[in-house]
């Protein structure tokens, strides 16, 4: 074997030292792709973060909405039962019997039919007992339901039990992915792929997931808030929306999903960028 | 040099024996030192216990060179390779590619060299499962900054040269072995590599598959210039080779010329060369 003289500490000189290796497009596109091609996990993923944000955003805009419906609940539904009582004094006036028939027909076993008038006075005695029920709720339950401190510290824990549950469910989605690619991850970087542009790789794939988790999260926490409202309180709550409240619920939710799946994402990305490219050459399929 | 081109593939076809080495000889481009590992030593710890990978191995490839580093599973070969790739850096001694060191490399430099020296080439051929060949082949041309454009120019140009001009949107699942080791030699091939590194490319083939492969090896290493070193343990793949490097025991134990080796050259599936 012949002998060479050492040369040591030559480096590579003229290389230009880009920041992006990538243009972000197609960092996007191939993102894009591994959801696609990974959907089942991807959906599952992102349900977890669905789950956890119609959570956060059901409990949330719930307490909101309850406050709003009961400052300004009773004065609307005073108002409302003062019209009732001009309908049914109407009803009255064109026939005073109506009540007593009404009674007498409903009492009868066999089931008289009822005229169009009664049907109607009987629809609006109902809704004026129950609206009264309601305004007498909201009267004895007040803001002092709301600030129990023990159910608002009972939630806080419920909340951050989902918040964890749905943080550590994408970390582990996460890693099972750099694990499953360790092979394409190698390929990469022996392709020459920066370890910038891997952690990029996952956390824009994280990124997208977690939009789209968030984004089904709060449509559905909202609607389940409205629906419960509505069970709850009638249909005087959808003149009572607190718009305001919800917005910053929206964009307090969002950005707490945003940074739960991109801190998710943060430790895998690292460890896939850390990875040594031999991993690639090691033929284990 | 397309002059030596053509010469060198007729001599290939007449006169199979060592005509790369001989021009290799001849041509003082040739004869410079891509690859040079001076006393490499490396020792991994295994369970409490040093495993010596590589006791001080020196072995110097020449450019237009096809080198095959011949062992058997825990020889050390795939440590060498791996040295040679600029994968892993060695605990002693020194490994030179093209006259760079590469211990004196930051990793982005070692990104740099990977991407722009060297074209790998896998057993499992380690195409990206969700990209299309031409878009396999493109990434390491948008990794070194080419344009779009130009990317897909020229991956397109070489897929038509390994014979797969009409599968560049093919998914590599959609694609047999041989023709995904077609894309990886393309993808290998994509930034004018000075060094092409095969890892038993042929491991996952079958027989004539994979001769076809090392025969397109062999034709591609002059038309494109570049050296191949591959690791194999299979003795019918060596065929192509100028060089055959014996690894045992992390050691070189012996260094064939190709006319020295024992095995018949030309047939592939039973018909003459």
């Amino acid at each position: 074997m012949a002998k060479y003289e050492y040369q040591s500490g030559k480096t590579i000189h003229g290389i230009q030292r880009r920041r992006r290796q990538l243009p972000i497009h197609h960092t996007l596109h191939i993102a894009w792709q591994n959801i696609r091609v990974r959907l089942g996990r991807s959906l599952l993923v992102t349900s977890g973060i669905i789950l956890a944000l119609a959570f956060l955003t059901y409990i949330r805009g719930s307490d909101i909405l309850a406050r709003n419906v009961v400052t300004q609940g009773p004065p609307v539904l005073g108002e409302r039962i003062e019209e009732l009582e001009a309908q049914r004094q109407a009803f009255l006036a064109a026939d005073p019997q109506i009540a007593s028939k009404l009674k007498a027909k409903n009492a009868d076993e066999d089931h008289p039919p009822k005229t169009a008038e009664e049907n109607q006075f009987e629809a609006l005695q109902k809704k004026m007992r129950r609206t009264q029920q309601i305004r007498a709720g909201l009267e004895s339950e007040g803001l002092t339901g709301l600030d129990d401190k023990d159910a608002r510290i009972q939630t806080r824990w419920m909340l951050s039990l989902a918040m964890l549950v749905s943080f550590v469910g994408i970390l582990n989605a996460m890693l099972l992915s750099v694990t499953e690619r360790y092979a394409e991850i190698g390929t990469m970087k022996c392709l020459g792929a920066l370890d910038s542009l891997i952690v990029e790789l996952f956390l824009i794939e994280s990124f997208f997931q977690g939009v789209l988790g968030t984004t089904a999260g709060i449509v559905i926490g909202l609607a389940l808030t409205l629906i419960e409202g509505q069970a709850r309180y009638g249909s005087v709550v959808w003149t009572l929306i607190p718009y305001g409240g919800f917005l910053s619920t929206i964009l307090i939710c969002f950005t707490a999903g945003i940074v739960l799946t991109i801190g998710g994402a943060l430790y895998p990305g690292y460890r896939a960028a850390k990875m040594r490219p031999v991993e690639a050459m090691r033929a284990e399929v | 040099m397309e002059e030596k081109k053509k010469t060198d593939s007729v001599e290939t076809a007449g006169i199979p024996s060592s005509s790369a080495a001989a021009a290799a000889e001849e041509n003082p481009l040739l004869s410079e030192l891509v690859v040079r590992a001076v006393g490499v030593k490396k020792l991994y710890e295994l369970g409490g216990e040093t495993v010596h990978a590589l006791r001080g191995v020196d072995l110097s490839v020449k450019r237009g060179e096809y080198v095959s580093i011949m062992g058997p599973s825990g020889s050390g070969k795939s440590t060498l390779f791996n040295m040679i790739g600029g994968l892993d850096k060695p605990d002693e001694g020194q490994v030179f590619i093209d006259e760079v060191d590469i211990a004196a490399l930051d990793t982005f430099e070692l990104a740099w060299l990977r991407c722009h020296k060297i074209g790998y080439i896998f057993q499992t051929f380690n195409l990206i499962p969700v990209a299309s060949a031409l878009e396999n082949v493109m990434m390491p041309m948008l990794f070194a900054g080419m344009t779009q454009a130009d990317a897909q120019d020229k991956a397109a140009e070489i897929l038509k040269r390994v014979g797969l001009g009409q599968r560049l949107l093919n998914k590599p699942s959609q694609l047999s072995g041989g023709q995904q080791q077609r894309v990886a030699c393309a993808r290998a091939l994509a930034n004018d590599p000075a060094i092409i590194l095969a890892d038993e490319p042929t491991g996952n083939l079958d027989l004539k598959t994979g001769e076809e492969i090392i025969h397109m090896l062999e034709e591609l290493k002059s038309e494109f210039f570049v050296t191949v070193i591959s690791a194999t343990h299979d003795h019918k793949m060596l065929a192509a080779s100028d060089r055959v490097v014996y690894l045992t025991d992390g050691s070189i134990t012996d260094i064939k010329r190709r006319e020295d080796l024992d095995i018949t050259f030309g047939t592939i599936g039973g018909q003459t060369h």
